[in-house]
């Protein structure tokens, strides 16, 4: 190639250069990609006292996720009241896009009856659901979330180990936060804000 | 033999014999969580001040309420909550401890009747030296009130 072929295609490339930085300014992504270290989630049904519920129902809402159990008698109120004290935060339109599902991950001795009395005195918003042992532990799974029934206490009864992270889902069913045990209410506030803008 | 006895009562009225561990201790905002009507236990928390040269360590709580009372701890294992009892809480020499939401915390397993928000519960602390000290923990309800909901 002559030299002055070569000159030709460097002033193409450089006016493509300058030209892509004066005209192209591509709008910023409309969603954020996905964060490494969330799970997959995805949808699930499962029994509350007033029939199945399942996460697709509440498409166009965000819904926080949680773990834990009726018997729990400081993790999981801990949570619950930091819920509600977030839902509070929220004006009333933003509210009324807002669901909390709390999964027992104690199907043994966590009745649909028992999960809606718990979930209640924290908040009209959270509903209680619970399923076979099979189903709990498929959607554990899927969201990360781990669980292990203790051995009986000297007191009666049992402790269940859990993880105790707020699940964040869009309105479109995907896990885009993930907040962990001891989050302030405002943060889980502001978290469910900026799930409601996606 | 008059000597003797006078020696033992003075022994036993001293302020060393009398003087437990228990008197070194304040507590300040004792509290006990009020739990869903159907919870069959709940916690009761409240900082423990040493105000003694010696460290201390509170070895049980009893309650009238509750068929057990355990002290209790959480640890927290790679985001896994895991509650466990405990079999001594050790207050430092001229330290604090906080039984909090989360962490330390005395544990009321097995109410006997359910709670109501504004009761006191007379909570017993015992302390290594077999001295103990009455707690009375208010029953509160945390977070929001119903109240306040009705916005």
């Amino acid at each position: 190639m002559s030299n002055r072929a070569l000159a030709y295609v460097a002033l193409l490339l450089a006016s493509m250069v300058a030209g892509l930085a004066i005209f192209w300014h591509p709008a910023p992504a409309e969603r954020p990609l996905p964060t490494p270290g969330l799970p997959a989630g995805g949808d699930f049904t499962l029994q509350s006292v007033d029939g199945p519920v399942s996460l697709a129902d509440f498409r166009g809402k965000v819904v926080l996720v949680y773990f834990g159990y009726t018997y729990c008698p400081d993790i999981c109120p801990t949570a619950l009241i930091t819920v509600a004290d977030a839902l509070e935060q929220l004006d009333p339109v933003e509210q009324e896009r807002v669901a909390v599902i709390f999964v027992s991950v104690d199907p043994a001795r966590d009745t649909p009856e028992r999960l809606r009395e718990y979930a209640d005195f924290f908040h009209p918003r959270i509903v209680g659901v619970t399923g076979s042992e099979e189903d709990v532990e498929g959607i554990a799974q899927a969201y990360g979330a781990f669980y292990a029934r203790q051995p009986d206490m000297e007191g009666g009864g049992y402790v269940v180990d859990h993880s105790a992270d707020i699940y964040v889902v869009d309105g479109d069913g995907r896990v885009v936060d993930k907040l962990i045990h001891g989050t302030i209410a405002a943060k889980v506030a502001q978290s469910i804000r900026t799930a409601l803008r996606l | 033999m008059k000597k003797s006895l006078l020696l033992a009562l003075g022994l036993a009225f001293s302020s060393s014999a009398l003087a437990g561990a228990s008197t070194h201790v304040t507590v300040a905002d004792p509290y006990v969580r009020l739990s869903p009507p159907s919870a069959l236990a709940t916690a009761a928390y409240m900082v423990l001040k040493n105000n003694g040269e010696a460290g201390i360590r509170l070895v049980k709580a009893s309650n009238p309420l509750s068929r057990t009372t355990e002290l209790h701890n959480h640890f927290n294992d790679n985001g896994v909550m895991k509650m466990r009892p405990v079999a001594a809480i050790d207050i430092e020499p001229n330290g604090e401890t906080a039984l909090k939401p989360g962490g330390l915390h005395v544990m009321m397993i097995g109410l006997q009747t359910p709670l109501r928000e504004g009761d006191v519960i007379p909570i017993t602390l015992t302390f290594d030296d077999g001295s103990d000290m009455l707690v009375n923990a208010t029953v509160v309800r945390q977070g929001i009130r119903p109240a306040q909901r009705q916005r």
